[in-house]
């Protein structure tokens, strides 16, 4: 097992709007020293409520923004070492997939013009079969490239989103709630889906929710924040099973455990 | 006290929710289950008068022995201001963000039941506690950016009973919310309607805090309530073919599950997605993704039958069980 | 379907009329507008000219016509040039951020400051007046305009998820500019270039009014109306007939462009 994402204490912090004149801003803690590793073809999850620092530390992890301390390295690399346009080379190997299926693709975009933009950073003709190929693996039919985003369901939408996302054949998915709009049946399947893809193209997956059992049906390791702070880090049967914080067994019971 | 007989909502051919029986007693606290396009909403809708214009209703609603059909709006504003009242899922989105909360709360106060300035105060203050806002009188002159999510919805709840309603409807009250903050108040909703005696109509895709509310659930599909019976039964031993689909596909929050291989298992699914208002089967809506249809499930709608005490589902191989 | 509003039927009916009148003068006029009948000066509305002849019997119907083309081009000319380098310092100043957009901004907003017509006057002291003058002068007051509604709008679709999903794939931001935020402020752009030919009209008017831009014999309704002035006691039609086209043309436009901004921009029209 080799490692794939290593996240050495890292933290960031907010200044908030200046309330008074003399006083100096306030300091909003949002990740504070956090901490994990995750391997190749491994799942991790980070469960916290809106304001935990989950999505900071996400987006931190996709080099969207710099940490103020720590370091982030991808396959060895510190990816906020980089320079633009090799960061821009690189995040060909991790991918996002985001929360809102109604926002994460341009609404005046073909499908398969959405799908083949990552393939555009590198290459200067997209070759179609790949778009294809990434449409039927979401359980999509190659045709669907012509249509736009509003002739799709939520769902469905969700899984061009996750096309998008593949197409690289990408080593790392970050997952941001990517399942927490969606209704119940259509979430197990697009869980499915996922879970097959990391079988099949030894994905790893950085899995974001809110949702402690949604995290518990598709993590094998569990990271619990909560303002900012990492409570729990460990496997997730063992966290699930015995968990060491009041906030932990507070999500179970909100998961209808 | 509200009862729905075999009511109908059509969009031109297509059905967007197919006779509906409902009763509604005081204090009965009755969960709406279901996903995007089952319906759940539009019967909500129905029961406030607010069917959107574009649709013809058939069927009968009577309020209080009184037969709505023949209601005006003018009834219907009447009956929305004192005897049902709503609250929805975004509670950013249904307040003012210019006024302080407290007016917001005060302002139905003054107009329906026409009480003076402070007396209104009065019995803000005593909702905003009751309601558990800490610190009430405080809070009144705060403006809704100010407060929490939480805190928000809490004040909705306060405006909601501000002129004491018969029903509260709840949508999506909690899906907003933060799974702790989403706990207290649905335990919120339950201690109301039994301090107040208040019929609660909870509607919710969220299977857990369904159950915690709820005494009695309604399930939909398709524009019909497949299944209805106690919360805990219809949840325990599902009779539906499209409940037990919900169900099981719902994950739950214990250990990872492995399969024989030791491989992550997959979560059950319900195949195919919800076909559009539209394109739905004439006989039982679930048609074509049921892992058990006979024959004509597709074209003969399934009588009703009862799975259990107090229980009823409407499918073609229950009621083959049942006669059998 | 959604009923459109009347501001929006009004206003396309008129800019069909003024459009419609310039482009029918590119291939026929009643008679050639330059075409002077001394002895027919001053004439009544009549079966050969319907509506008269000016102070050196030049055809009036055919004058206005020609005048309306020439306003079309001066207007076009303006906002394409204006609205182009506005529209892209917009963007430039969305992509960028930072002190770059405050720069671009602030200069902008010296822009607004600036009052147009004096600068027109400016240009035409320093370099003469001329029709290209006027057009420069009139793009020139365009562009700050373009540009705050360009960043403006641009702001916005920068937060959208789709610009995240992009910059996640690689994108550059002048990539993501061309591809996503574009396409995407091209209706409120459109609006705004609608209302902004309203004002571009107008100005030229004004300029011709006052000299500086079309020079004789190209015709325009600005100056058609400042010769009719002196002889407003002899012959006031004259005077309304361009008057009344000005009003028209800018009418109409000033109306499409309200009405496609109620039908393009749902929070307005969620207010009415």
């Amino acid at each position: 097992m080799t490692t794939l994402v290593e996240v050495k204490s890292v933290s960031r912090h907010y200044r908030m709007p200046r309330e008074h004149l003399l006083r100096a801003p306030e300091v909003l803690t949002a990740v504070n020293s956090a901490s994990f590793t995750l391997n190749r073809g491994e799942t991790l999850g980070i469960v916290g409520e809106s304001g935990s620092g989950k999505s900071t530390l996400a987006r931190m992890v996709m080099a969207f923004e710099a940490p103020d301390s720590g370091e982030i390295r991808f396959d060895g690399t510190d990816i906020h070492a980089l320079g633009a346009s090799d960061l821009r080379r690189m995040r060909q190997r991790f991918q996002m997939i985001f929360q809102d299926p109604f926002g994460s693709l341009d609404p005046r975009r073909k499908i398969g013009w959405s799908i083949a933009e990552p393939l555009r950073v590198t290459h200067a003709e997209t070759p179609a079969h790949k778009t294809a190929e990434a449409l039927e693996q979401v359980g999509l039919r190659a045709a669907d490239a012509d249509k736009y985003p509003h002739e799709f369901s939520g769902g469905q939408r969700q899984r061009i989103a996750i096309a998008r996302a593949i197409v690289t054949r990408p080593d790392l998915i970050v997952a941001d709630e990517a399942v927490s709009a969606l209704d119940v049946s259509v979430q197990a399947q697009i869980l499915n889906l996922l879970m097959d893809l990391q079988d099949e193209l030894g994905l790893a997956m950085l899995f974001i929710s809110h949702d402690l059992a949604v995290v518990a049906s598709i993590c094998d390791q569990l990271l619990v924040m909560q303002h900012g702070k990492t409570l729990e880090y460990g496997a997730a049967t063992q966290i699930l099973n015995a968990p060491a914080h009041d906030y932990t067994k507070s999500l179970l019971t909100a998961a209808g455990a | 006290m509200f009862d729905l007989t075999n009511l109908s909502v059509h969009f031109g051919p297509a059905t967007a929710l197919r006779e509906a029986s409902l009763t509604i007693r005081p204090g009965d606290r009755l969960g709406i289950v279901g996903e995007s396009g089952s319906g759940k909403s539009m019967l909500a809708l129905c029961l406030m008068g607010m069917a959107p214009e574009a649709a013809t209703l058939s069927g009968t609603l009577t309020i209080d022995g009184r037969d709505m059909a023949e209601a005006t709006e003018r009834d219907w504003q009447a009956l929305r201001a004192r005897r049902v009242a709503m609250i929805f899922q975004e509670p950013m989105a249904a307040l003012n963000p210019l006024s302080r909360v407290g007016d917001t709360v005060m302002d139905p106060l003054r107009l329906h039941l026409g009480l003076s300035k402070q007396a209104a105060r009065a019995r803000a203050l005593d909702l905003f506690a009751e309601v558990g806002i800490p610190d009430p009188a405080a809070r009144l002159r705060q403006f809704p950016h100010e407060l929490s999510g939480g805190q928000r919805q809490r004040v909705l709840i306060a405006l909601a009973l501000a002129c004491d309603p018969d029903l509260l409807i709840a949508d999506e009250p909690t899906t907003a919310l933060d799974a702790n903050v989403a706990l207290r108040i649905t335990d919120l909703l339950v201690r109301l309607s039994a301090e107040r005696n208040m019929a609660l109509l909870f509607i919710s895709h969220d299977l857990a805090a369904v159950a915690r509310a709820t005494s009695d659930i309604a399930v939909m599909y398709g524009g019909d309530i497949v299944e209805r019976g106690p919360t805990r039964a219809v949840l325990d031993s599902p009779a539906h073919p499209y409940t037990r689909g919900l169900l099981g596909a719902r994950p739950s929050a214990t250990s990872l599950p492995r399969d024989a291989n030791g491989k992550r298992a997959r979560l059950p699914t319900i195949p195919g997605t919800v076909p559009g208002m539209a394109e739905l089967p004439k006989g039982c809506r679930f048609a074509g993704r049921c892992p058990v249809e006979l024959p004509h499930c597709a074209s003969e709608r399934p009588a009703l039958t009862k799975p259990g005490p107090d229980r009823s589902a409407i499918c073609h191989v229950l009621s083959q069980e049942v006669s059998a | 379907m959604k009923r459109l509003p009347v501001n929006l039927l009004i206003g396309a009916a008129l800019v069909m009329l003024v459009i419609g009148a310039a482009a029918l003068s590119l291939i026929w006029t009643p008679h050639d507008y330059t075409d002077m009948n001394i002895r027919g000066k001053f004439g009544p509305p009549s079966e050969t000219h319907w509506l008269g002849t000016d102070q050196l019997g030049r055809d009036v119907v055919s004058q206005l016509m020609a005048a309306a083309r020439n306003s079309m081009a001066v207007a076009l000319a303006a906002v394409l040039i204006g609205g182009s380098i506005g529209t892209a310092l917009g963007l430039l100043a969305s992509a960028i951020g930072g002190w770059v957009e405050d720069l671009v901004m602030r200069i902008a907003d010296i822009g607004f400051a600036f009052p147009a017509l004096l600068f027109a006057i400016m240009l035409a002291a320093v370099f003469g007046p001329s029709l290209t003058n006027a057009i420069l002068a009139i793009s020139f007051i365009n562009i700050p305009v373009f540009a705050r509604v360009a960043r403006a709008s641009a702001n916005q679709i920068w937060t959208r998820e789709y610009v995240t999903a992009a910059q996640a794939a690689g994108l550059t931001r002048a990539a993501i500019s061309r591809d996503h935020i574009l396409p995407n402020i091209a209706a409120p752009i459109i609006v705004q270039a609608t209302i902004e030919f309203a004002v571009a009209i107008l100005a030229e008017a004004a300029l011709s009014y006052l000299g500086l831009g079309a020079q004789p014999p190209a015709p325009s309704w600005g100056r058609m109306l400042s010769e009719a002035q002196t002889l407003m006691y002899l012959a006031p039609q004259l005077a309304i007939y361009p008057g009344l086209c000005i009003v028209t043309a800018v009418l109409g436009f000033g109306l499409l462009g309200d009405g496609l901004r109620d039908v393009t921009d749902p929070r307005l029209v969620r207010e009415r």
